[in-house]
């Protein structure tokens, strides 16, 4: 039952294979290259990767990988479709807060470009015939929820294969077929005020699993990583929001946005999606979509 | 939208519809269809093109005199490399943070969890070690939501001193250049130049100085690799020593070596 760990995106990623067998090792060395490949491209925090080299020139169309595109075109996409709470032009927002270190290095990386503190997602434009991205006005792309994402998809279909697995990515999670005991597997869903403690535990089975929550990562005072655009401020008034959707890159974008919109609008949103979801308030009331597994 | 909890609050079913709602389920359509498209096209081509990378920088050494075994070693150690330099860190964290250990020790409250290798403690397992084991019993190597990784790793692998990997020199290139014959013409401009080289675990600055059309000196002005670049601190003297970006390798930091040749390639091409 082979069971990996790495560091990735600035957290741990685990994969954990049912069966062994056939090319296992290969499967999950090319799983964790995805984590690696994608963050190499995507990620804000060195000059060089193609997401800082994008978002160092405006107003010119730039051509873009097949990753870099997807990403910025799935983001764009969901934060037209949540109104612009989800929107990947933060980036500026979250250095100016301190969220701006690599974290394989801790060096600080600085914004090569003055930044229009109201530039949004509307400012970005993709061309799907040339595959170009044109920033209208200097931003700073931030893309780290939609690569973890994706990076945890692309690794899932690397072990389809082997049909029972289980991929987390630092709370984003996708769970292939069965547990060991051939049942769905069974997640918790952290408690956000208690340490240790469950809120409840899902039944998933070929489905992502995400959780943003106020808990995980905090700058200078008491701010945590999830940015309301509207505002540019901390969301304040849901404590977790977890998202069971198809892919984890939906799931963990689902859940930002459900996270920035509140309980209400963010229930709203992901019914419309068809999609299911689960927010917790800092008053710990609950209030989730209609089909949620919950274990029994 | 159902919502179950303590507290009732008034309800205003539909009164926060964001955006307009007519993609709605093309959102569900086009993330599916991106991951297919990225798992499609995006791995092979960039990983060819990286192994291209790779080859064409172990190419750039063995072209020149290295003996023919030791190149076939090297054409086979990049790969090699990669993967260990990949796993390498996996350890780090545990080891620096005590408390990360504690969070990440293997399963102590799932107790039917098949025990995995000693030295792989499972992220996906999040519970405190201390705290009561839950009844809910979240069964084999449940995935949590949310791990308790949070900042403190972010710094971790920066103060960790990665084992040191044990220096040998691929090669010995290229013998000292002879004193340079009377150039027709200085090959650099005097000035201090910088570069950036890039590699697959992070990027290094070269800060090259040109002193009457030589080399003066190279150094590593910015090191953002997650490794040391103490690993590769034998290799800057080796520039002006050769007035030459052709730097020897390092076996098990192959790629730290090769951002710092196309560092000093860069640093050098803005001397011209």
């Amino acid at each position: 039952m082979p069971l990996r760990t790495q560091i990735a995106m600035d957290t741990l990623v685990s994969i954990h294979v049912v069966r062994a067998g056939g090319d296992v090792d290969t499967a999950m060395e090319r799983a964790f290259g995805w984590f690696h490949e994608i963050e190499d491209r995507c990620t804000r925090f060195r000059t060089q990767s193609e997401l800082m080299q994008l978002s160092a020139q405006s107003g010119v169309a730039v051509p873009a990988s097949t990753i870099l595109y997807e990403a910025v075109h799935f983001a764009v996409t969901l934060a037209e479709e949540s109104g612009g709470a989800f929107d990947p032009t933060v980036g500026h927002k979250m250095a100016a807060r301190g969220f701006n270190r690599e974290h394989r290095t801790g060096e600080v990386v600085r914004a090569a470009v003055g930044v229009d503190g109201d530039v949004t997602y509307r400012d970005v434009r993709l061309d799907p015939e040339r595959r170009t991205i044109t920033l209208l006005r200097p931003l700073t792309l931030d893309l780290g929820a939609v690569a973890k994402g994706l990076a945890v998809d692309a690794a899932a279909r690397e072990l389809v294969s082997f049909e029972d697995f289980a991929i987390d990515a630092g709370g984003d999670l996708y769970l292939g077929g069965v547990n060991p005991e051939g049942e769905p597997w069974r997640v918790g869903i952290r408690h956000p005020r208690i340490e240790g403690e469950l809120i409840t535990t899902l039944r998933v089975s070929n489905q992502a699993v995400c959780t943003s929550g106020d808990y995980e990562r905090r700058g200078a005072g008491s701010d945590h990583h999830i940015l309301n655009p509207r505002c540019g401020t901390s969301a304040g008034s849901v404590a977790s929001a977890t998202v069971m959707a198809s892919g984890a890159m939906l799931a963990d974008g689902l859940a930002t946005a459900a996270f920035v919109l509140g309980p209400r609008e963010g229930i709203a949103l992901l019914d419309r999606l068809g999609v299911s979801g689960l927010i917790v308030t800092p008053e710990l009331e609950r209030y989730e979509t209609g089909e949620l597994p919950h274990a029994a | 939208m159902k919502k179950s909890g303590s507290v009732e609050g008034p309800g205003k079913q539909g009164s926060g519809k964001p955006g307009s709602g007519k993609v709605a389920n093309g959102l569900v359509a086009m993330s599916c269809a991106g991951v297919l498209a990225v798992y499609a096209a995006g791995y092979v081509r960039t990983r060819s093109a990286a192994e291209q990378l790779d080859a064409q920088s172990v190419e750039r050494r063995v072209a020149q005199d290295a003996p023919r075994e030791e190149s076939a070693r090297a054409e086979v150690r990049p790969g090699e490399n990669r993967q260990e330099e990949r796993r390498a860190p996996e350890s780090v964290p545990a080891a620096s943070d005590p408390r990360e250990i504690a969070e990440l020790a293997p399963a102590p409250t799932v107790s039917n969890a098949p025990s995995p290798a000693p030295s792989h403690a499972p992220a996906v397992e999040v519970f405190e070690p201390a705290a009561a084991p839950a009844p809910v019993a979240v069964a084999p190597v449940a995935p949590v939501a949310v791990p308790v990784v949070s900042a403190p790793v972010a710094q971790a692998p920066v103060a960790t001193p990665v084992p040191e990997p044990k220096l040998v020199a691929v090669s010995i290139v290229a013998p000292p250049a002879p004193a340079p014959a009377p150039p027709p013409a200085p090959k650099w401009k005097d000035g201090t130049y910088y570069g950036w080289g890039t590699s697959r675990h992070g990027d290094i600055q070269a800060e090259v100085v040109v002193a009457g059309g030589r080399i003066a000196s190279a150094t590593i002005s910015d090191c953002r690799t997650r490794y040391p670049c103490s690993v590769i601190d034998r290799l800057p003297p080796e520039v002006a020593q050769r007035q030459s970006p052709e730097v020897d390798y390092i076996s098990r930091a192959t790629q730290s070596t090769n951002a710092f040749y196309y560092a000093v390639v860069e640093a050098l091409g803005k001397a011209k």
